[in-house]
């Protein structure tokens, strides 16, 4: 899901995905990337990425993905499952902070 | 689906994911240097963040292709080496694989085709074959199942049980489409056929009720693959005239593509209503006498009425038609007896989905039989399989022993046995899909050697058998590929480490057993195989009786050309004589049966000899020429031959002399001379026996090998003789006289097609065809089968041996002769062959039930054929261990207690 939603923004390749991913999160997010290549791969084999190879801003050849429509759907699909667990989470928080 | 892509641009991936890590790698490492490490370290510490590449790379696999597919792509991948890396393995296994599945699916398809397919007619299996259960009193014209044209009528009317009742009768006839006429195959059929069938026209319209009433205009219905081929689909056929034996008749249609007719054996190529019949059939009785037993009579029950009941429900209404037949006035004076044997007779009726078929009753029992045949051969494959793959796990079983101690785990080696013997099947099921059509063919070319016409046969493979005998053998693979798999995962893994010799393990118990299984289905099929090709032996080494060699014989059928009785007699004299005045013919007859085709013209004779008494039974009869029997090569016993004035006293006085068989004198006269005594044709006392018996002749052949029947002779051209089977024996070669032969027929008329020409040895081969492929295939087969054994025996010996290389090292080292190694090793094939024996024995018995009705003259359980048939078994099964068995002999003990 995360993938999915720095991936919103614009294309990026697999190293600058986990550069942001790191960022964005401040560093609480320690993504794996030894994990991070199959996690796309896996994306792009269910069609919610597509690649395609492009220069990349040191000018070599980078693998870039971008969302696909399909891809769009699904990360709207798992941020409302995942509001709706954190907002459960939440009230369950909150009445246990009550006295 | 996607996976199999990935599969296939598997190239592609790879070296993209290369790129796309490396480019992670090289931009990771230019922000570490930049952030102050040295190259070295900042690579170091990369490769740590990213983790193992390799194990990513694999990661990144298993995303493209589910792992089960990878490791299955792996697994035949290493199968197909080990395949190339043992081909004569390999080479055994496809084939008896592929020999298995491919003769059961070509047989079975075509016992499916001649026995069982149903026909493509509305509602099939309301369909009933009626029969008549005894003695008719009628003259016969046909082969099996046959009534009377009145007899059907009759049952037409019983409503309650038949929605509808159809008769038909196949006839060669001269039909012309209006170029010269040709050899066609028509049907006569009731009006009701088609309705009764349900079968509709291609175009135009199909033969209706009125069509076969008395006074209807003449009219056929053509056969769509006649039409197709013999009038090129011409559109503008309806309203045509075609003449069938020179009558004029209107084509009214053509029939529904899917229809080929009633009998897979015989294809018409067109349909007539049974009011052509006398155009069709010159010299035939009238359609509406009771007394011609002609045709095939089918009906249609009425829903929710069984065959058994219609049958139990009509024998009241037939016994009263027979009683009412026998007041009648037409009805022939017979002995009381034969009168009681008719009025004994009833109805039979019988399922008939399929139909009739003339090639159901000569080929079906072979055909079950060869079916039978083939699958225990594919039994056979399938264990001499199983016993290859045990062998070769066995082989395997360090190394299977050796993986699982590195940690593969056992469903993860049965994975990949289960792909070795994948990979086998599918071989060995490719090759048989190629090899079953080879198959039918050859089997397709037996049945219709002496099918007339056209037959309804394809060689197309029913290829749900295919994948039935497919998967039997896969799983059979399968299974014999798994046990070394089960056997190694209950090992404890240490001790099968350690432990390399001694024992024989339970995997060679049951390949001992599966070899015994083996030998006893050998024995079967090859006594099978020995009795059919002694009773093909036994045939042609018994020859007709007479001299078939430069013998040819023709036919000619004039009345179909439109010649009246006596006019046709005439030709068939003109005929005769041209071809007599042939410089190329040494000996010339003419007989009004054609000899060794099956058919025969039978009556029961009155005999006055003394006392009168009838035969009883029929008396094959035939009518020939002068010097038939010298032209035939026929002994003369006793009395003389036909001369010309036996022949010159046609005008109505009927024949004045017979000549009779020795078979005929035995049964009547036990063996005094009959010369002199007086015979006629029926029985009754209204006959008298005015014809004399003038000559016995040696026994032949009449219309079988196998025909050892009571025959009698009476002179042509007194009798009937509108058709011609000419005997002519020439100088030179067959193929050289016809050309002379055709120009002394056209000299007579130059219209008259020849109905058949062939040499008589050829007639010979053709009607041992079903004897012929019996014996062709059985010992095929029973070849096959013997192979299989001793592969199976050789292996399961030679790995005996390899397996107790030490113990016999330790044995000779301690004293033991060299002979008690061989014998050591003979002991147990000797043991498995007799048991195999043992078992088969019993089974020979209801073998012999089975194929007792396809033998001649021997036993099925003929002590000689028998015992030949185990000595073989025996010897060769002894000398393929022998081979093992001389290894272990020669073992040296030094070595062999060296030995790993």
């Amino acid at each position: 899901m995360l993938i999915l939603q720095i991936l919103t923004l614009e294309p990026a390749h697999g190293y600058s995905i986990a550069q942001r991913l790191e960022q964005k999160s401040k560093a609480v997010v320690q993504v794996n990337q030894g994990s991070l290549y199959p996690a796309l791969h896996r994306l792009e084999q269910k069609g919610w990425l597509v690649a395609e190879w492009k220069p990349s801003e040191t000018g070599r050849e980078a693998k870039f993905y971008s969302l696909t429509r399909a891809g769009r759907r699904q990360l709207a699909i798992e941020k409302e499952s995942w509001a709706r667990l954190t907002s459960a989470v939440q009230l369950i928080f909150n009445e246990g902070g009550r006295p | 689906m996607k996976s199999l892509l990935n599969w296939l641009r598997r190239e592609r991936l790879e070296d993209g994911l290369d790129r796309e890590l490396t480019y992670h790698l090289n931009r990771r490492i230019a922000d570490l240097v930049e952030s102050g490490l040295t190259e070295q370290e900042a690579r170091r510490q990369a490769v740590l963040e990213l983790g193992g590449l390799t194990q990513i790379r694999e990661e990144v696999r298993d995303v493209w292709l589910t792992r089960w597919v990878r490791d299955l792509v792996c697994d035949l991948r290493f199968s197909l080496r080990s395949l190339r890396r043992s081909p004569s393995f390999a080479v055994t296994v496809v084939l008896s694989l592929a020999l298995g599945i491919g003769s059961v699916t070509a047989i079975w398809s075509l016992v499916d085709q001649v026995v069982l397919r149903v026909l493509p007619v509305a509602e099939p299996e309301q369909l009933v074959l009626v029969d008549w259960n005894g003695d008719q009193v009628a003259e016969t014209r046909g082969s099996s199942n046959l009534m009377s044209y009145p007899f059907c009528r009759d049952l037409q009317s019983q409503d309650r049980y038949f929605t509808g009742v159809l008769c038909r009768h196949l006839t060669p006839v001269n039909l012309s489409t209006g170029g010269d006429p040709r050899q066609a195959t028509a049907e006569i059929v009731s009006g009701s056929y088609f309705s009764v069938l349900g079968v509709g026209p291609t175009m135009g319209r199909v033969l209706r009720e009125d069509d076969g009433q008395p006074g209807a205009h003449p009219v056929a219905v053509l056969e769509y693959g006649f039409w197709r081929s013999q009038l090129a689909s011409a559109p503008d056929v309806i309203g045509r005239k075609i003449w069938i034996n020179q009558h004029p008749a209107t084509v009214v249609g053509v029939a529904a593509e899917t229809f080929r007719g009633i009998d897979v054996g015989e294809v018409p190529a067109i349909w007539i209503p049974v009011t052509l019949t006398p155009q069709a059939i010159p010299g035939w009785l009238p359609v509406n006498n009771r007394r011609a037993r002609w045709m095939q009579v089918l009906g249609r029950l009425r829903p929710g009425v069984s065959a058994s009941q219609a049958q139990t429900g009509l024998q009241p209404w037939f016994k009263a038609m027979l009683e009412e037949d026998t007041r009648s006035e037409g009805f022939p004076h017979i002995m009381p007896e034969r009168r009681a044997r008719f009025l004994r007779s009833s109805i039979e009726i019988t399922p008939a989905p399929e139909g009739h078929s003339s090639l159901r009753g000569r080929f079906g029992k072979p055909l079950w039989l060869l079916l039978t045949a083939t699958a225990v051969l594919l039994g056979l494959a399938c264990l001499n399989v199983a016993g290859l793959f045990l062998a070769r796990c066995s082989a395997r079983d360090r190394e299977i022993r050796t993986r699982m101690a590195l940690g593969a785990s056992g469903a993860r080696l049965g994975r990949q046995l289960l792909a070795d013997s994948l990979l086998y099947a599918l071989l060995g099921g490719l090759v048989g899909v190629i090899v079953a059509p080879l198959i039918m063919r050859t089997l397709i070319s037996f049945v219709a050697a002496d099918a007339p016409g056209d037959n309804n046969l394809q060689s197309d493979v029913d290829f749900r058998v295919l994948l039935f005998t497919f998967l039997v053998s896969s799983v059979a693979g399968i299974l014999s590929g798994l046990a070394p798999a089960v056997q190694a995962g209950r090992d404890s893994l240490m001790s099968s480490l350690k432990e390399r010799n001694g024992t024989v393990s339970g995997g060679v118990r049951l390949r001992k057993a599966t070899i015994t299984v083996q030998i006893a289905f050998t024995l079967l099929l090859l006594v099978g195989a020995a009795l059919f090709v002694r009773t093909l032996s036994t045939l042609t080494g018994k020859g007709t009786g007479f001299s078939t060699s430069s013998l040819v014989s023709f036919g000619v059928n004039p009345s179909r050309n439109g010649y009246a009785p006596a006019d046709a007699s005439r030709l068939i004299r003109r005929i005769y004589e041209g071809v007599r005045a042939l410089p190329a013919t040494e000996g010339t007859a003419v007989a009004n049966t054609r000899l060794l085709a099956g058919g025969s013209w039978s009556n029961p004779l009155t005999i006055l000899a003394g006392e009168r008494f009838g035969t009883g039974r029929d008396v094959r009869l035939n009518a020939v020429s002068p010097a038939f029997f010298a032209t035939l090569g026929a002994r003369i016993i006793a009395g003389r031959d036909f001369d010309e004035r036996d022949s010159l006293t046609s005008g109505g006085t009927g024949p004045r002399a017979a000549i009779v068989n020795e078979a005929f004198v035995r049964r009547y006269f036990g063996g005094r001379s009959p010369l002199g005594a007086r015979v006629c044709l029926g029985e009754g006392p209204s006959r008298k026996p005015d014809i004399e018996i003038v000559g016995v002749v040696a026994n032949f052949n009449y219309s079988s090998l196998r025909d050892e029947s009571e025959q009698a002779y009476f002179p042509i051209f007194a009798g009937r003789p509108t058709v011609g089977h000419f005997y002519v024996r020439v100088l030179g070669a067959p193929e050289a006289a016809f050309q002379s032969i055709r120009g002394a027929i056209r000299a007579a008329d130059p219209a008259l097609p020849i109905t058949y020409y062939s040499s008589v040895d050829e007639q010979v081969n053709r009607s041992l065809s079903t004897e012929r492929m019996l014996a062709a295939l059985s010992s095929g087969f029973g070849a096959l089968a013997l192979l299989l054994s001793l592969v199976g025996v050789y292996g399961v010996m030679s790995f005996v041996v390899t397996h107790r290389t030490r113990e016999i090292g330790v044995r000779i080292a301690l004293g033991a002769s060299r002979s008690s190694a061989l014998w050591l090793v003979l002991r147990d094939a000797i043991v498995m062959v007799a048991t195999g024996t043992a078992i088969a024995i019993p089974f020979v018995r209801v073998l012999g039930h089975f194929v007792e009705s396809q033998l001649f003259g021997l036993k099925p359980t003929d002590p000689s054929t028998v015992a030949a048939t185990i000595l073989v078994l025996v010897l060769t099964g002894v000398g393929a261990a022998l081979i093992p068995a001389l290894r272990a002999c020669s073992i040296d003990p030094t070595q062999a207690l060296r030995f790993e």
